[in-house]
Order: C-alpha cells, then sequence, then structure tokens
C-alpha cells in the first residue's frame, strides 16, 4: 500500500473520530441544556487538537512501516489524485453550504447555520480522503 | 477493481526481459513503485512525457510500449 493511501486512511480515522468527538460534545450539551447548544470556541479547539494528534501519531507510525515512501515526492500519479479527490469533494462543501443557507432562510438559527456549514467542512475533508483510498485502488 | 485504462502496455514484459524491478523502473522515470505497478495493471495511464521516459528507457517507439485496448 502507498505511503500516500496509508496518509489518506489515517486522516479518514482522525476525521471520524473527531466528528464523533464534536457530535457527541454538542449533543450532550444541547441535552444539558434542553435546546441546541451554541457553537463553543473550546470544543472547536479539542476537536481540531485531537485531529492533529491523530493525524502526527499514525503519520510517525506509518513512516516506521512504510519508511522507504515516506520522504518521497508526490509523483504525477499522486497528484492526479489529489487533484480528482479536492475537485469532488468540493461540490460536498458546496453543496453542503448551499444547503445550510437554505436551512437558514426556512429557519434563522445562528447556532444550527454553524452547525451545518461545519459538518459540511468535515464531510468534504472526509469525502476527499475517502475518495483517494478509492482512487488509490481502482483506475484513474 | 474499477473501470481500467483503454490503454493496454507491454511495460511489466519489457521490464521483466531487462530483469528490471517496479522500483527501479520507477526510479529511472521518476515515478513511484506503486505507479509503475498501477501501470502494468492498467489502473493508471501515465503522462505522455512518462510513456516517453518508458519507450526510451526500454529503446522502443512509444507505440511498441502502449496501445488502444479500449473500444
Amino acid at each position: 500500500m502507498a505511503f500516500r493511501e496509508i496518509s489518506a486512511w489515517i486522516m479518514v480515522l482522525a476525521l471520524l473520530l473527531g466528528g464523533a468527538f464534536y457530535a457527541r460534545a454538542v449533543a450532550e450539551l444541547s441535552a444539558g441544556l434542553g435546546e441546541l447548544a451554541p457553537p463553543a470556541l473550546p470544543l472547536v479547539v479539542v476537536y481540531t487538537i485531537l485531529l492533529v494528534a491523530v493525524a502526527v501519531v499514525g503519520h510517525i507510525a506509518a513512516s516506521v512501516v512504510a519508511y522507504r515512501d515516506a520522504g518521497a515526492p508526490a509523483d504525477e500519479r499522486d497528484r492526479r489524485i489529489a487533484t480528482r479527490a479536492s475537485h469532488l469533494s468540493s461540490y460536498v462543501l458546496g453543496v453542503g453550504v448551499v444547503t445550510s443557507l437554505g436551512v437558514y432562510l426556512l429557519s434563522p438559527r445562528g447556532d444550527l447555520l454553524f452547525y451545518l456549514v461545519f459538518a459540511s467542512l468535515m464531510l468534504s475533508n472526509l469525502a476527499e480522503y475517502a475518495l483517494q483510498i478509492l482512487f488509490y485502488r481502482r483506475a484513474v | 477493481m474499477g473501470r481500467p485504462s483503454p490503454l493496454g502496455n507491454r511495460v511489466r514484459e519489457l521490464r521483466e526481459e531487462r530483469g528490471m524491478t517496479q522500483a527501479e523502473l520507477g526510479e529511472a522515470i521518476g515515478v513511484t513503485r506503486q505507479t509503475v505497478a498501477a501501470i502494468e495493471q492498467n489502473r493508471y495511464s501515465p503522462s505522455l512525457e512518462s510513456a516517453f521516459r518508458i519507450a526510451r528507457l526500454f529503446e522502443r517507439g512509444v507505440e511498441d510500449v502502449f496501445y488502444w485496448s479500449g473500444s
């Protein structure tokens, strides 16, 4: 397995863990308040730290396992895969943001808008790395 | 897995004739071993530049190494 594919798996794992942590924390806060909890900066900071920590530890472990490929620059196939995955995942973000704006027009709640846009960003990132894995495994 | 490239090639055959590994071929043309494997398995169509590099390395014309196999 190419180092960059391993890297994509690590990022998928990091995003899933981070997303699960964030969703659970918001759900617990909201349950305590009896309504949708407002976005909190500390939660976003912890989410970011968790994401970075899993990514860094995962990449260090991957570098040990696939030490030959770890430092190699991206070649033409890597670049093509990254470009295609990034292009397609941008649609996820676009659709998510437009949908969020539509929801805001129907129900003008800033907190909900934040969560929907943030979720779109998470899903877009997740889609990008999942597509990279797919493209590494099939014809591209 | 997935839709194969419409480009067929004789890269594996020519590489093995010369006793080269995928890693050696990759290093010679500036791509990774995984990309060479993907080319050989028709999972990736190389750029024109890489196709020429491969053909030159094998001292063949591009059309002797790569051919159209799609409909």
